[in-house]
């Protein structure tokens, strides 16, 4: 069922219920995730083209099996209305970017696992876009981390025409699909940023993206020792619910800064705590049998009476820090598909226009 | 009414995603006909269309069997792939749309083939219509129809598959000669 036409002659004169007919007009077009929109205009994305200098006419994505590609125009136009300030367009492109660096992407926003993208935003930007990196940085609550998550998603379902129940295919989708877009909190991380293992230097605003299909917290207050913590995120990575199959299963770690701070106070790079993980985060083939899982569609990764590391390789498991230093959680992700995290970030171009003032 | 708000679904407007497909004109039976298989990855799909192909052959006189694996369930199929159904092929049928993207991508190959004149049956499991139907419409063939067969195809044992096949065979046959396959209007 449709909304009648907004009866402009009586609301002519209220702004308010002229906004909200226009609200209601752009649901009735089925451009929205289901929250409001802020309707985009010309001038809405000459204000966002501003920020960037690349052409409004340049092609930043194509679906060829859709017939479909993606300007930066329709990117700003979905970035305005996923409700971003002109200013952090250049933050939503490096993030488009990141996503379609990652090898899964491609066939992901049809696909019934229904992944989301895992944004991290590194770098001095975090601050001047007041891009929360500490408390509640799972969201919601902050406009920015909020709103450049939703203009991927909005790319997504209007550039390429990939809604839920049509293309879109999730056969459940995840908590906080395209509301996830994170801030290091680099000054409370004992290593460097992560934008900086992936190969952007430090200090740089960098933008770097993984899609994943849920995350799952671990809550270990009670211990000073790194390895027990070790342990317990090992348990969860290894989760056989987790693993559909293949050579490996998939995961990945957004520490808390308290067990980020234990692991550094120890001496634990942040390779040694992905060593760690990858030698202990095992599973007996016999756990698999158990599962009705040792015959999985696709290729079974350990003979029987064998155990057999559910991490496809120690730098394999991406770790980053974010939160606030009150309490020693965590929260344990999982990469979508086989393919792991491209390893690249992606730095955020301003337009000269804007480096200049 | 608000002329001013911009369309965020339009890109370059030489995108050629809204134009109409034309569907390959039908023969009146197989018989004495070339058929070609165009498998996913899938589990099971190339097994389901290898029992189709046989089954075809034995008792609708189809002469020669090509069989192709694409190498993507997401995309279509590549270009050297379409050229030998094309060079080597009077019908195709497509299969096995069985996940998302793949249910999609599955019509997306059978408009192409229809559209270079050979008929294509695409089959998909009954769980992904939405899909297979939205990339019908995407693709200028709504209404585009296709053989559905009951999801899932992928645990099936040999036997499962064979049985699978045998039933799916009347409607590939009929959907390949009857002229009422042409997209609705």
């Amino acid at each position: 069922m449709t909304t009648p036409p907004p009866d402009l002659a009586e609301h002519a004169a209220d702004s308010v219920e002229q906004a909200k007919a226009v609200i209601e007009y752009c649901y009735d077009q089925g451009w929205t995730d289901g929250l409001p929109v802020v309707p985009a205009t010309r001038s809405g994305v000459e204000q966002f083209l501003a920020t960037t200098d690349r052409g409004a006419e340049e092609i930043i994505g194509s679906a060829p099996h859709l017939g479909r590609s993606i300007t930066v125009a329709q990117a700003a136009a979905n970035a305005i209305m996923a409700g971003c300030k002109p200013e952090y367009f250049p933050v939503v492109l490096a993030a488009w970017e990141a996503v379609n660096l990652e090898r899964s992407a491609r066939g992901a926003w049809q696909s019934t696992s229904g992944p989301s993208p895992l944004i991290v935003v590194n770098g001095p930007v975090r601050i001047s876009l007041e891009i929360n990196y500490q408390g509640g940085v799972f969201g919601p609550g902050f406009r920015a981390n909020a709103t450049i998550a939703r203009a991927i998603g909005l790319i997504v379902r209007n550039g390429y025409g990939i809604r839920p129940q049509e293309l879109e295919q999730a056969t459940q989708g995840l908590p906080g699909r395209w509301s996830v877009c994170l801030g290091e909190n680099e000054e409370l991380s004992p290593w460097e940023p992560f934008s900086v293992v992936g190969g952007v230097d430090p200090g740089v605003d960098a933008v770097s993206a993984v899609l994943i299909r849920t995350c799952e917290y671990v809550d270990n207050r009670g211990t000073d020792s790194p390895e027990a913590v070790l342990a317990d995120f090992a348990d969860t990575l290894a989760r056989l619910g987790a693993y559909v199959g293949g050579a490996h299963s998939s995961g990945g770690l957004v520490l808390g800064p308290e067990h980020a701070q234990l692991f550094g106070r120890h001496g634990y790079s942040r390779g040694d705590v992905q060593q760690w993980l990858f030698e202990h985060a095992v599973r007996d083939h016999a756990d698999l049998v158990a599962a009705g899982k040792a015959d999985a569609p696709v290729s079974e990764p350990a003979q029987a009476g064998t155990s057999f590391p559910m991490m496809p390789s120690a730098t394999d498991i991406p770790i980053l820090v974010a939160g606030a230093a009150n309490a020693a959680m965590s929260m344990v992700f999982r990469p979508f598909g086989w393919a792991p995290w491209s390893g690249r970030s992606v730095p955020v171009a301003w337009s000269r226009a804007l480096t200049e003032v | 009414m608000f002329d001013s708000i911009i369309d965020p679904t339009l890109g370059r407007a030489a995108d050629p995603d809204r134009g109409r497909a034309a569907l390959a004109a039908r023969p009146a039976s197989l018989s004495g006909l070339r058929l070609g298989l165009l498998a996913n990855t899938k589990r099971n799909a190339e097994q389901f269309l290898a029992e189709v192909g046989m089954l075809l052959t034995e008792r609708h006189g189809v002469t020669t069997v090509v069989a192709r694996k694409k190498p993507d369930i997401t995309s279509t199929a590549p270009e050297p792939i379409l050229d030998d159904l094309r060079a080597w092929c009077d019908v195709v049928v497509v299969g096995v749309g069985d996940c998302g993207s793949c249910s999609a991508s599955a019509v997306a190959d059978g408009i192409i083939l229809e559209q270079s004149g050979l008929p294509a049956v695409v089959v998909c499991t009954d769980a992904f219509t939405a899909s297979a139907d939205a990339m019908a419409g995407l693709r200028g063939a709504p209404g585009y129809r296709y053989l559905t067969v009951p999801h899932p195809m992928a645990n099936l044992t040999p036997d499962g598959v064979r049985e699978r096949a045998a039933a799916a065979v009347p409607g590939i046959v009929g959907m390949l000669t009857r002229r009422a396959m042409a997209a609705a209007p």
